[in-house]
Order: C-alpha cells, then sequence, then structure tokens
C-alpha cells in the first residue's frame, strides 16, 4: 500500500513538473546589419596587419540616425506584443559601457583588490542575444518617387542558421513622407516574419533546441580523440554518447581529428528527466562528467556560448 | 354521415397546407442557412491598414445583394483566420493566416460554429469601411441568381488573434517558454 502511494506520489509530481516547466526562452535583438552601417558611414577603420578593416560602429549609428531608433522601436514594440520582448541595443551598450566604467573604479574595502576579469570576460563584453534580428533598409529613390526595401533576418547567433525572414519592397509614393514609409513597411511585414519565427519555435518544441557541441584539448594534454579506452577511441566514444542523448539521436560530425571535434545540428531536449529546462551548457555538462569518471577519468573544463554552443577542453580545468 | 366525411376531409386538407407550409419554411430556412454559411469567397489586400488591422476587401457570393455585407464581415474574419491573403495593389503584402494547422477548423468545429454564429464573436474584430458602400464595379452579376458582391473590410487581427490565443485555439509566439 505504502509503495502504491508513494508511487502515485512520484508519477504526479513528474506531471506537475511537466506541465509547470517552460523552456528557456531565447533573448532576441535588433542589430543593423553591416551593409546598412556602411551605406550610412556608422563605420569605424583600423589598421590589422597592414589590412585596413573596417566593423560597425552601433553607437553611432543610434546616436545619428532617427530613422533607425523609429524601426528599431517600432519592431520591438510589436514584438512585446506578441508576448516577446526584445533586447534593445542602444540600451545594452549604454549598460556594457557603465558596467565597464563601475568595475575599473571598484575596489575592495579591506585590501584594495579590484574586480577580476580576464581577457576573455572581456572580449564577452558585448552585446548579444540568442536571435539576432539583422536589420536592412534601403531607400530607393526614383524621381520624386521614393520606396523602402525593408529586408529582417532571424539568425541563430549559435548555429548561424536563419530562422525566420521577411522582406520586400514598399509601394513607391510621391508625397508620403520618409518615417511613414519606415512604419508601413515594419507593420506590412512583421506578421510575416513572427510567423516564420514561430515556424522556427515549433520545430524546436517538437525536435528539440539545435545547439554546437566542440571539443578541444589543452596543449599540455597527453591524450588526444584517438585515445583508446576499453577498446574504443575517445571521439567514438563521445558520438555514441551524443547518439544516445539527443533527441532521436540527430546530430552530426563535422570535423574530428586527433585534437578536436565539433559535432553541429545537435539536437538536445528541452527539459532533463526532472523536468527542469535545459541549455547547451547543461547539456554537456554530462558528458564531461562522464569524461571526468572511471575508465575516462579526464579533468575537463566546460566553456558556454549563450544557449546554444559548449565547448568541453579536455585536459584540464 | 356526410356531415363526418366533410369535416375529416376538411381536417386532412388543412393539416395537408400546414404540412406543405411548413416544409417549404424549413426548407427556406435551410437554404438560408447553407447561403449565409457557405465559404464561398475571396479575399484581395487594399493596403497596409492601421496598426493592428488588415484592410482586405472580400468577395463574397450572394442571392441578395442586402445580405452581402454581414456576409463579407463573417467571410473577412474566416479569410484571416484561415486563408490569409495573397499580395494586392498599393504595395500590399501577403500574410499568411492565423491558424497554422490546416484541419483547425474541422478539430476546433463546435468552437467555430458558436464564433461565427449569429451575433457571434467574429462580430467584435471588424468594421465595414464606407459604412458598407458597394462600389459601382464592385456589384457583379455572376449568374441568372447570384451576385458577386465587393466590400472593404477592416479586420482587427490583432485582438482576433490574441482572443484565439486566449481561448486556447493557437498557441502564441511565447507559449512554451
Amino acid at each position: 500500500m505504502k509503495n502504491i502511494v508513494i508511487t502515485i506520489l512520484v508519477l504526479l509530481s513528474g506531471i506537475v513538473n511537466s506541465v509547470s516547466a517552460q523552456a528557456k526562452k531565447p533573448t532576441l535583438m535588433v542589430v543593423p546589419s553591416d551593409v546598412l552601417c556602411n551605406q550610412n558611414g556608422w563605420m569605424k577603420t583600423y589598421e590589422n596587419q597592414g589590412s585596413i578593416v573596417k566593423v560597425p560602429d552601433y553607437k553611432r549609428a543610434f546616436q545619428e540616425s532617427t530613422y533607425l531608433l523609429l524601426v528599431i522601436s517600432k519592431i520591438n514594440q510589436l514584438m512585446a506584443d506578441r508576448g516577446f520582448p526584445l533586447k534593445n541595443m542602444e540600451s545594452a551598450i549604454k549598460t556594457l559601457e557603465s558596467n565597464a566604467a563601475e568595475n575599473a573604479m571598484r575596489g575592495s574595502k579591506d585590501t584594495g583588490a579590484g574586480v577580476s576579469e580576464s581577457p576573455i570576460d572581456q572580449l564577452k563584453a558585448i552585446a548579444k542575444a540568442d536571435i539576432i534580428l539583422q536589420l536592412t533598409l534601403t531607400l530607393n529613390k526614383t524621381g520624386p518617387k521614393k520606396s523602402i526595401t525593408f529586408n529582417l533576418q532571424g539568425l541563430d547567433a549559435y548555429t548561424d542558421k536563419q530562422v525566420a525572414s521577411a522582406s520586400g519592397t514598399g509601394a513607391p509614393s510621391f508625397s508620403a513622407e520618409i518615417p511613414v514609409l519606415l512604419e508601413e513597411a515594419v507593420l506590412s511585414h512583421m506578421d510575416n516574419f513572427t510567423s516564420t519565427l514561430q515556424t522556427h519555435f515549433d520545430d524546436m518544441f517538437e525536435n528539440g533546441r539545435e545547439i554546437i557541441v566542440r571539443i578541444q584539448k589543452w596543449d599540455d594534454w597527453d591524450g588526444d580523440l584517438e585515445s583508446e579506452f576499453e577498446d574504443e577511441e575517445l571521439g567514438i566514444v563521445i558520438e555514441d554518447w551524443l547518439a544516445d542523448n539527443t533527441v532521436k539521436g540527430r546530430f552530426n560530425t563535422t570535423d574530428m581529428t586527433a585534437d578536436m571535434a565539433l559535432f553541429e545540428q545537435v539536437r538536445i531536449p528541452l527539459f532533463n528527466e526532472k523536468g527542469r529546462a535545459i541549455d547547451a551548457r547543461r547539456f554537456v555538462r554530462k558528458l564531461s562528467k562522464k569524461l571526468k569518471n572511471v575508465p575516462f577519468e579526464i579533468p575537463n573544463k566546460v566553456v558556454m556560448k549563450g544557449l546554444g554552443r559548449a565547448t568541453i577542453i579536455l585536459g584540464g580545468k | 354521415m356526410k356531415n363526418h366525411i366533410n369535416t375529416i376531409v376538411l381536417l386532412f386538407l388543412v393539416v395537408f397546407t400546414f404540412s406543405l407550409n411548413v416544409d417549404a419554411q424549413s426548407k427556406r430556412e435551410s437554404k438560408k442557412t447553407k447561403d449565409a454559411h457557405e465559404w464561398r469567397y475571396e479575399l484581395d489586400c487594399m493596403s497596409t491598414g492601421k496598426q493592428g488591422t488588415y484592410l482586405v476587401k472580400v468577395w463574397s457570393y450572394s442571392k441578395k445583394p442586402q445580405l452581402a455585407i454581414e456576409k463579407a464581415k463573417r467571410n473577412a474574419v474566416h479569410g484571416v483566420i484561415f486563408k490569409g491573403f495573397a499580395a494586392g495593389k498599393q504595395g500590399c503584402k501577403s500574410q499568411k493566416p492565423l491558424a497554422r494547422n490546416s484541419n483547425l477548423e474541422s478539430e476546433q468545429s463546435s468552437y467555430f460554429k458558436t464564433f461565427f454564429g449569429e451575433g457571434g464573436k467574429y462580430m467584435k474584430f471588424v468594421t465595414a469601411s464606407n459604412d458598407g458602400a458597394i462600389a459601382a464595379g464592385d456589384r457583379l452579376k455572376v449568374s441568372k441568381k447570384m451576385y458577386k458582391i465587393g466590400i472593404v473590410i477592416s479586420v482587427n487581427k490583432d485582438e482576433l488573434r490574441k482572443t484565439l490565443e486566449q481561448d486556447g485555439i493557437i498557441k502564441g509566439l511565447a507559449s512554451g517558454f
């Protein structure tokens, strides 16, 4: 009797967990495309080993273009109406700057020590999102007629895939002001954009989240992916683990050498066995633990990048 | 005896006439209902509507032009939910239907029967432009007893989508997160 009651309670808690569990929500942010920045002169130029490199100057773009702010604000508003408020890039840049200033000034009361920040931390301190909405706008003029070509691409920051899009050119107008044309362009394209984005989310809920898993090794580690454990190469062991733990065994081995392996289109479940939402880091954590235990006993470090990319570096922390 | 026969014949005639009348009425009713619930229409995109709306021209088929306005409203909402529409003039963009599942109408038939019923919820999301006035070129007689009527309708698609999401008929963009 006691066993039956316990079983029922466990089953009920499982059902409650699965009902209340929510997948990790990706962050979205509108980013002006490189071509838009270049056409409007919002670029920084620097010399890198003799060649001139141009990179977008987003801060300048937001300071100089009211049209850009208008379009981004409209997209943000429409997405918020759909229950998906976006990260605002201009605010994200300002927050990063103020955080950097605060960290530079901060010191411990007791010892005067500064806040620890590795070069990698500094490199990662950029405005980022899980899905980037890359915006390109072109103003077309034929005599007195004006029209707007609008192109919004939803790009997965980890898999580099275009997961949503909407594009097209509006009707030419003799009289309408540019802001009116811009607003019209956003209004007429956003429903199709959200529709394609929803298709991506539906696919994610059905087939799991698509992530990238990378395996690397420290150069002072004496083992590699060709090292054998119980008559099996380490690379194959990792592939087998992925086959067992991905949704419907879906993943591609894009690259496999003695020193590194790259797995793409890895479909991971959205929830673990406890019904908790998981991302790439939590997923590869299990592989990391397996490699630390017998018979492998390989110390390793897990490095993450957002929801969709994780790297295991073998040979130490 | 003769009186009895006369009474019986009279009663029979009354019952027969009454039944014919009822039959004719019910046939008329069913024809009217069939006419009203027949999803035979076409949607043309007119222009980018105000924020949250679609401005479409609905071509409905009806035997009576005066019935066309109410029919057009119902058809416009039906079209936005289940059909979407192709790109039109004035840079009007094609739009996909709100329902992503092509079998939704049959799967949720009882909901949509009430939704599109007499005085149903659909009324909340439509407005006829120009008070439903029909332009001269938008009243076409396609057969001896059939008119094709074009009426410009504004559909409040944002509110329509929110209602369908709240009623659990379609999924929202953020559902599951």
